[in-house]
């Protein structure tokens, strides 16, 4: 083995950075394509959930997905809809604020991410809308809240507001 | 008959986490003259080069494009992969086939990531499916503190234990030269009033952003005994995908048991005859994210039984001097230029067997050691190192 690279002197320096800005709107144009379209659809025109099954093993995917990842079969549209209540199964919070890499700004997401065991057994990914941290507490009956606005809808999981506790005011 | 490969070349950068007095290309090239000095060879011997690194991250794309001249790739076959995490273990993978094959004799792979130049987790958050990660805002810092949780109360392991691997990783980052985070940190209630990141992951739980890179130099067999008296020979490879956000899918809905860790390491250990690895392995590097994964990944390795990984780092068994030595290098808590980082596992693995390592050798004699790879969703690619094949 050689030496080690030359020792920490640079870093001393103060640093000049360039900064170069963009002021155009970055114009992506993501596909849903026709498995997870079918669920972007279903959650803003029905506010449901969908996944589909696979014909083989009978494992439902969410998002769905055009081959069965386990069986390595065509899945087909054997549409489920998935229930909206379940039980909170485990959750994170941030703390410490974060880049959001799609608007640019420093941002601590207030939400807790939560995984949740929907009535079907099914786990599933989102957000809580309880913000207190003293408050959270896993076992708790959840249930999605939607966007009501249509013209809003259409983010796919994102049109599901969060999960809240049931009964909850 | 494939040709037997080995590592002939070893060379990394010094990781820190900002280096403004080099650009990336003249970061790459440090490593790939300590490489190439190590292996007393010349840019002019080497036929291929292949690279590893996180693509956008840095806001460069093709980066490899940007160093041809730099690293001696002008005018030369080569590639540049990006699998994630795993990226510079997939590097190692490609430097392998293409040696193997007997395609080339003498090559180089080289990991490099200058985090410095861009922002890592607004990449991540970005990387994954554009549409159903959006607003998936906490990178890979969330699912490691999933991870956390469900391990804690599976196995019965401790906020302690946790921080009874970051010293170990300290420790050890102290005595190498090129690790980022030398902290010298003294007790573990040290580590437990660091703030935290995502709950319950604090700072100290979690690994750097560093820049810095690493070179590899592969030989075929009759190159490789030329070159040098002390060869290390890689004796297989394994690489295991699986798709983003279906981590849960496989009775697991944390993660936590990861898929492709158990099938990679069954798979490595059924070809080469490992039926106990603790025994038939002498050390690992593996790909620690997070302190809680490497007592995860101790367990998906077998070198232990399920839910005993904190019992391993309790009896210090993974310390540097104990019978299981893990990341004498400090590991990833410690240094993660990512694209690299993969790489450096290999690296120090490689060092460790020769007996180079310096500060950092194990107390015992290696010579059998495992590199492991973990990164994107889940994916994992192992490299068995020996002395002799």
């Amino acid at each position: 083995m050689t030496k080690a690279s030359p020792k920490k002197k640079a870093e001393a320096k103060k640093p000049e950075y360039i900064y170069v800005k963009f002021d155009r709107p970055r114009l992506y144009n993501w596909s849903t394509g026709k498995y997870l379209g079918h669920f972007y659809a279903e959650a803003k025109e029905n506010k449901k959930i969908t996944g589909n099954r696979c014909p083989k093993c009978k494992e439902i995917w969410v998002p769905p997905t055009i081959v069965c990842p386990k069986c390595k079969v065509e899945m087909g549209c054997d549409w489920v809809e998935l229930p909206q209540t379940g039980e909170l199964y485990q959750y994170t919070y941030l703390v410490l604020p974060l880049w959001d890499p799609h608007y640019g700004e420093k941002w601590a997401n207030p939400y807790p991410s939560a995984i949740i065991l929907l009535d079907n057994g099914f786990y599933f990914r989102h957000k809580l809308e309880e913000t207190d941290k003293e408050k959270l507490k896993t076992g708790v009956r959840v249930q999605a809240i939607w966007e009501e606005d249509y013209d809003k809808r259409g983010q796919g999981p994102g049109d599901i507001l969060y999960f809240k506790e049931i009964g909850k005011e | 008959m494939p040709s037997k490969v080995a590592i002939v070349g070893i060379g990394q950068t010094y990781h820190t986490t900002r280096r403004p007095d080099v650009n990336q290309a003249e970061m790459v090239g440090e490593a790939v003259r300590a490489a190439l000095a190590d292996a007393g060879l010349s840019i002019k011997d080497i036929e291929a080069t292949f690279f590893s690194n996180m693509e956008t991250f840095e806001g460069i794309f093709l980066p490899d494009h940007g160093m041809t001249a730099e690293v001696g790739a002008f005018g030369r076959p080569g590639l540049k992969v990006c699998t994630g995490g795993t990226s510079g273990g997939s590097v190692v993978c490609e430097g392998f086939y293409f040696v193997s094959s007997g395609l080339y004799d003498l090559i180089m792979v080289i990991g490099f990531e200058k985090q410095d130049c861009g922002d890592t987790t607004a990449a991540i958050s970005a990387a994954a499916t554009p549409l159903w990660g959006k607003g998936a805002t906490t990178g890979a810092i969330g699912e490691f503190a999933k991870q956390a949780l469900a391990y804690m109360e599976t196995s019965g392991a401790k906020e302690e234990h946790a921080a009874m691997v970051r010293l170990k990783a300290d420790r050890n980052a102290c005595r190498n030269p090129y690790s980022h985070l030398k902290l010298g940190l003294k007790s573990i209630d040290e580590v437990l009033q660091s703030p935290y990141l995502v709950w319950p992951l604090r700072i100290l739980d979690f690994c750097p952003q560093s820049a810095g890179a690493c070179a590899l130099i592969f030989a075929s067999e009759s190159r490789a005994k030329k070159i040098t008296k002390k060869p290390v020979w890689i004796a297989d490879v394994e690489t295991v995908h699986q798709e983003p956000f279906r981590a849960g899918v496989f009775g697991d809905p944390t993660g936590t048991e990861i898929y492709t860790q158990h099938v990679a390491s069954e798979r490595l250990y059924k070809r080469n005859g490992i039926t106990n690895p603790r025994k038939d392995i002498d050390m690992a590097e593996v790909y620690e994210p997070s302190n809680w994964e490497e007592m995860n990944l101790y367990e998906h390795f077998h070198f232990c039984e399920k839910g005993e990984g904190w019992k391993l780092i309790e009896r210090g068994i993974t310390e540097i001097e104990g019978e299981f030595p893990v990341n004498c290098s400090g590991g990833v808590i410690a240094t993660n230029p990512i694209g690299a980082t993969p790489t450096i596992r290999v690296a120090e693995a490689a060092l460790q067997i020769r007996g180079d390592a310096g500060e950092h050798q194990a107390t015992k004699d290696i010579k059998t050691a495992l590199a492991s790879a973990l990164g994107g969703p889940n994916w994992t690619i192992l490299t068995l190192l020996r002395r002799s094949l």
